[in-house]
């Protein structure tokens, strides 16, 4: 735009500084918070900066909570998730997308269909069937409902349409089997869309409170929200080891957020998944 | 289509060869496709089906005992006060957060948008998109000690301000603001992201034409960048409402639905119903309502969304 206001677009910016100030408040609140020492919650501190800054509330975090446990259900959990809810989409998106049978159509509508149910609609009948299957409390729980996606399988189909037939045609004659058209010629070209499915899926798994909270209630399978909280209710008085462990939980997804980032943005804009 | 171009292209090789892969594609489909269709048919359909056959019957499943009782789950909603007032608290709930975002988010990716400096911008953009990675659960935990009455951030401000402090979780008047103030914290870094999306697909010449006219920056902003921002506006507006509706964690851990019911959204009514007084013929019910409001929900916004983006 040629025609540029200097006061408005300086008091713009002065906002959106204000707006961004107030937006990292919280992450100083945490870290500050966790640096405080017990004695000094103990004695009611009132103030934002710890007067001396302590590591207790780490220490206590990592020794006496099995920290480790929580990080590594959920990186295995949302890993083992991640690669099926990959592999399972981009083989029935290829189905959908490049095979015809009886009843196609009706079987996608029908998954389409799911993907406007909210979880809170379907969780009481899922926990039941997992009741059923003998998995409350166990790991298995977690990953075995959340093998496939919906959203996946549509969004496969849609990039894997655009995949000229010539071309597989093409690799068909050369003697390719179907699993390897899939590996060798579809995986790469749909590997945008892959990725961002991969970055979104994980992340949701990562962050997904509301299924674990149902079905696990051991502190040593937990996952690492689910733990967060439960930590949080038996540390109430102390919240400087809660803070601790939220910054541990933090820094990770933060500085894998920084690595990725580009990714992020594009896989959000190019599927507007959540 | 797929299949006439393929066999289109088929016409010339010999059937013979043609065959034993036609073959091995069937196989390929059946046998990939059910194990996918099996997790579909049990964590999808089956129950999407059973919810609905649980809400027409007393169900606990501690005794598990099951007493068909027609449509008296349904009728039993009507006259539940706490029902219809979190019914009341959810509307009000997602009216006011999405308002606040979209307005708040549409304000803010044109601000950022403006911004010349390449990093400045995606300084910025990361800055605002940040929370939004962070598991909810542990951003509510974060703004629960922010929000508390003895030691908390937000009491300490009000404090240096010489101001009273407030109960900011735990007073009617505030409770459910405090939860949108988290809420949007949270998430407004998506709509962002979107918004700018959308900005940037604007093609450049018509604002070019509309300055060239004469045209003041507010008409431009009026008559331009919201007209073609409809289609973001749609998506992000469907988007935010069904998760807004479904909106949980917040609330389970920051209220737990108090002060007297006041913060007691459908999400976690039903969720408490069904898992901690074990009422799970109910809650299939209540969840069955919910479905309803949500799909009627949508269906209005892409309708009224539709017709505006014809005019």
């Amino acid at each position: 735009m040629h025609r540029r206001n200097k006061w408005l677009d300086g008091l713009i910016m002065l906002v959106l500084i204000v707006a961004a100030c107030a937006m990292l408040l919280p992450y100083a609140w945490m870290v500050l918070s966790s640096l405080k020492s017990n004695m000094e919650i103990v004695s009611g501190s009132h103030t934002f900066l710890p007067s001396k800054a302590s590591l207790e509330g780490y220490r206590t975090v990592l020794v006496d909570a099995p920290f480790g446990r929580w990080l590594m259900n959920s990186a295995v959990t949302s890993i083992v998730i991640t690669a099926a809810t990959l592999f399972t989409s981009a083989l029935a998106g290829y189905i959908f997308a490049k095979h015809q049978f009886k009843g196609q159509k009706l079987l996608f509508i029908l998954i389409l269909a799911t993907m406007m149910i909210p979880f809170q609609v379907i969780m009481i009948p899922t926990y039941l069937i997992t009741a059923k299957l003998g998995l409350v409390n166990q790991l298995m729980a977690i990953i075995l409902p959340n093998l496939v996606s919906s959203y996946g399988v549509f969004l496969a189909k849609q990039f894997i349409e655009d995949i000229p037939q010539d071309l597989l045609d093409a690799a068909r004659m050369d003697g390719a089997g179907e699993l390897r058209l899939m590996v060798r010629i579809i995986a790469p070209l749909i590997l945008t869309m892959l990725s961002a499915l991969g970055i979104f899926t994980f992340m949701n798994s990562w962050n997904n409170y509301l299924w674990p909270l149902i079905i696990l209630n051991d502190e040593s399978k937990m996952t690492v929200p689910l733990a967060l909280v439960y930590f949080n209710g038996t540390h109430m008085v102390n919240y400087n080891v809660v803070m601790s462990a939220a910054v541990l939980i933090t820094l990770p997804v933060i500085a894998v957020f920084l690595i990725f980032q580009k990714q992020f943005i594009k896989g959000l804009t190019m599927t507007g998944m959540k | 289509m797929n299949l006439d171009t393929a066999t289109g292209r088929n016409k010339g090789i010999e059937p013979g060869i043609e065959r034993p892969g036609r073959k091995n594609g069937r196989k390929f489909i059946y046998l990939s496709l059910a194990p996918v269709l099996l997790l579909f048919g049990v964590f999808a359909f089956l129950p999407i089906g059973w919810s609905l056959g649980l809400s027409v019957f007393k169900y606990n499943p501690l005794s598990g005992s099951a007493l068909f009782v027609g449509a008296d789950n349904y009728i039993r909603m009507l006259g539940d006060s706490v029902f219809l007032k979190s019914l009341w608290v959810t509307f009000k709930f997602v009216i006011i957060a999405v308002m606040v975002n979209i307005i708040i988010t549409l304000m803010i990716a044109v601000a950022i948008q403006r911004i010349r400096s390449g990093w400045l911008r995606s300084l910025m953009r990361t800055l605002f998109f940040l929370p939004t990675i962070a598991p909810l659960a542990g951003t509510a935990i974060v703004w629960s000690t922010m929000f508390n009455f003895n030691h908390g951030l937000f009491n300490i401000l009000l404090d240096k301000m010489h101001m009273a402090p407030i109960q900011w979780l735990s007073d009617p008047h505030y409770a459910l603001y405090s939860v949108i103030m988290m809420t949007l914290w949270a998430d407004i870094g998506y709509n962002i992201v979107l918004f700018i999306a959308g900005l940037d697909s604007i093609p450049e010449m018509y604002y070019e034409a509309a300055i060239l006219d004469g045209a003041s920056r507010w008409h431009i902003f009026k008559d331009i960048t919201l007209p073609l921002l409809r289609r973001s506006m749609l998506f992000i507006s469907v988007t935010t409402v069904v998760s807004y509706f479904q909106a949980f964690a917040q609330f389970q851990i920051m209220t737990k639905g108090e002060p007297f019911n006041e913060t007691r959204v459908l999400a976690l009514h039903i969720y408490e119903q069904a898992f901690s007084n074990s009422n799970m013929g109910y809650a299939s019910a209540m969840a069955t309502v919910f479905l309803m409001i949500i799909l009627v929900v949508t269906l209005l916004q892409l309708k009224w969304g539709r017709t505006e983006w014809e005019y």
